[in-house]
């Protein structure tokens, strides 16, 4: 029996709720930055180029930061280092509040705070839900997921308001002393690493009363690929499947982010309309990723993410084939409704074939690659605009690795390997806990 | 070609500045609230949130002993 059933909300809720907050804070400052460039070109006499060169670094810097906060969050558990990385964050972000040339923002944004907010990703964050969360883990990956969404929607205006009442410092202070005064508080009272130490089991199971005849101990059962070490995954194909779909789900988000609105203007359609658009595709993931994570735990995982994949292929499929107005708005709601699906999907089933044990530095690479896949995309979408005057060549290369990479995760032998299928096994057996 | 390091993951990459400023103008001309009004609200949401889930957490924990 579930604690839930008892009549109480299972305190896993709260540390999705606690997570939720930090991921908020996190990711709504990151994606502040694009408030304050013109101010400080202003400000500063500089290019947008310039300003671009700490975005640059900071992207480096998080998607690098990525296997080694996952790393530490195997080691020593997802609390410490959520604590670390929003504490040293904060105050980074107070630090910025004094800069007054790009090469302090490149030291403060570039490097220390986009390395920090690694370890508020879900590297890190998906690592403490997978280890409260087993049967609901997709629903609470997706609320959790959702909270990057809803802290873009919410923080971003704020910073701009207060940016326009105040001044950009303020701005920054702000949100340093919020992550400093709430965040780090919530943190250390709300979020535990796993539920034993709180004394409680996952999902908030009520623990069998040891030596019953009635309720015989059950032991977490693991799957085929449970692996003690990390490297041991790499030697198996699910984790290569996962990462060659997240390389391309790194691919065609990065690519839409950065050529959208132009693809757009180069069918004549006129800016203001193309940013509309963008944001419905952006405000229908938030819903779209809530509804695959809740049907996530109801269904096989694989056939979602394959799902997922060719979905967001139907959609740049639709670029290609529709006139320019009917092309903006199919996409953005069939592209939107598979924006970031993935990220619960692939964080659950990595999960679920390896064990929660090294879930932080398998993910971690994984996102690792959907940086890598991101970069080339851009990349090779503005070459191939350059060169041919047009995107559908590009979007076509993105169609055709969206059929591949719905495949590959078709492939995925989900019931051999996830332990969501495996038999409760006697006391005795492996188990899958952290080291 | 446009600048490979203009994105970055797409639940963490910086907002567009042009498409800022125009979804800017946007909610000033729907809402018509004056930024002070603005950063009021949003501020109290943002410490609201953090503060209930505190308070709820630590009655739950009391609660489970």
């Amino acid at each position: 029996m579930s604690e839930s059933k008892r009549g109480g909300i299972f305190y896993g809720w709260y540390v999705v709720a606690a997570l939720f907050f930090a991921s908020f804070l996190a990711i709504g400052s990151r994606q502040g930055f694009g408030v304050f460039v013109k101010t400080w070109e202003e400000e500063w006499g500089v290019t947008t180029a310039a300003i671009s060169v700490a975005a640059a670094i900071g992207w480096l810097a998080n998607g690098f930061s990525q296997p080694l906060v996952g790393y530490l969050t195997d080691k020593y558990g997802g609390r410490p280092v959520l604590v670390i990385s929003l504490a040293v964050m904060a105050v980074a972000t107070i630090a910025v509040a004094a800069v007054s040339n790009v090469f302090g923002l490149i030291i403060f944004y570039g490097f220390v705070i986009s390395f920090a907010s690694g370890g508020i990703s879900p590297a890190t964050t998906g690592v403490v839900i997978a280890r409260w969360f087993d049967r609901r883990r997709g629903t609470a990956m997706s609320v959790l997921i959702a909270g990057g969404s809803v802290g873009g929607l919410v923080v971003v205006p704020f910073l701009s308001f207060v940016l326009v009442e105040f001044s950009w410092q303020t701005a920054w202070i702000i949100v340093g002393v919020l992550a400093l005064g709430l965040g780090i508080p919530l943190l250390l009272l709300v979020v535990r690493s796993r539920p034993q130490d709180m004394g409680l089991n996952v999902d908030g199971d009520v623990s069998p009363v040891e030596g019953s005849a009635d309720h015989p101990i059950k032991v977490q059962p693991v799957g085929q690929k449970f692996v003690e070490r990390w490297q041991e995954a790499l030697g198996s194909k699910p984790i290569w499947q996962l990462s060659f779909a997240y390389f391309v789900c790194g691919i065609t988000t990065a690519s839409i982010s950065v050529h959208y609105v132009r693809w757009a203007v180069s069918e004549d359609i006129s800016t203001g309309t193309a940013a509309l658009a963008f944001g419905v595709l952006s405000g229908i993931n938030a819903g779209g990723v809530l509804v695959v994570g809740w049907l996530s735990d109801k269904f096989q995982r694989k056939k979602l993410l394959g799902a997922v994949y060719l979905v967001r292929g139907v959609a740049f499929l639709s670029l290609i084939f529709l006139p320019g107005a009917s092309a903006l708005w199919a996409f953005a709601v069939i592209g939107g409704m598979s924006w970031l699906a993935t990220v619960p999907l692939t964080a659950s089933l990595t999960a679920d074939v390896y064990g929660v044990r090294n879930l932080g530095t398998l993910f971690g690479l994984a996102n690792m690659s959907h940086q890598i896949g991101g970069a080339a995309a851009v990349l090779l979408f503005g070459w191939a605009f350059t060169q041919l005057g047009s995107y559908d060549l590009a979007f076509g290369v993105g169609a055709a690795t969206l059929l591949a990479a719905g495949l590959v995760s078709l492939s995925i032998r989900e019931k051999q390997l996830s332990v969501r299928y495996a038999p409760v096994v006697p006391e005795g057996a492996a188990t899958d806990s952290e080291g | 070609m446009p600048n490979p390091f203009d994105v970055l993951l797409h639940h963490s990459e910086p907002i567009d500045p042009t498409l800022w400023e125009w979804i800017e103008d946007k909610i000033h001309d729907v809402l018509g609230i004056d930024s002070a009004v603005a950063v009021l609200v949003l501020g109290l949401l943002m410490i609201a949130f953090p503060l209930a889930v505190l308070v709820l957490a630590v009655r739950k924990q009391r609660r489970s002993g």
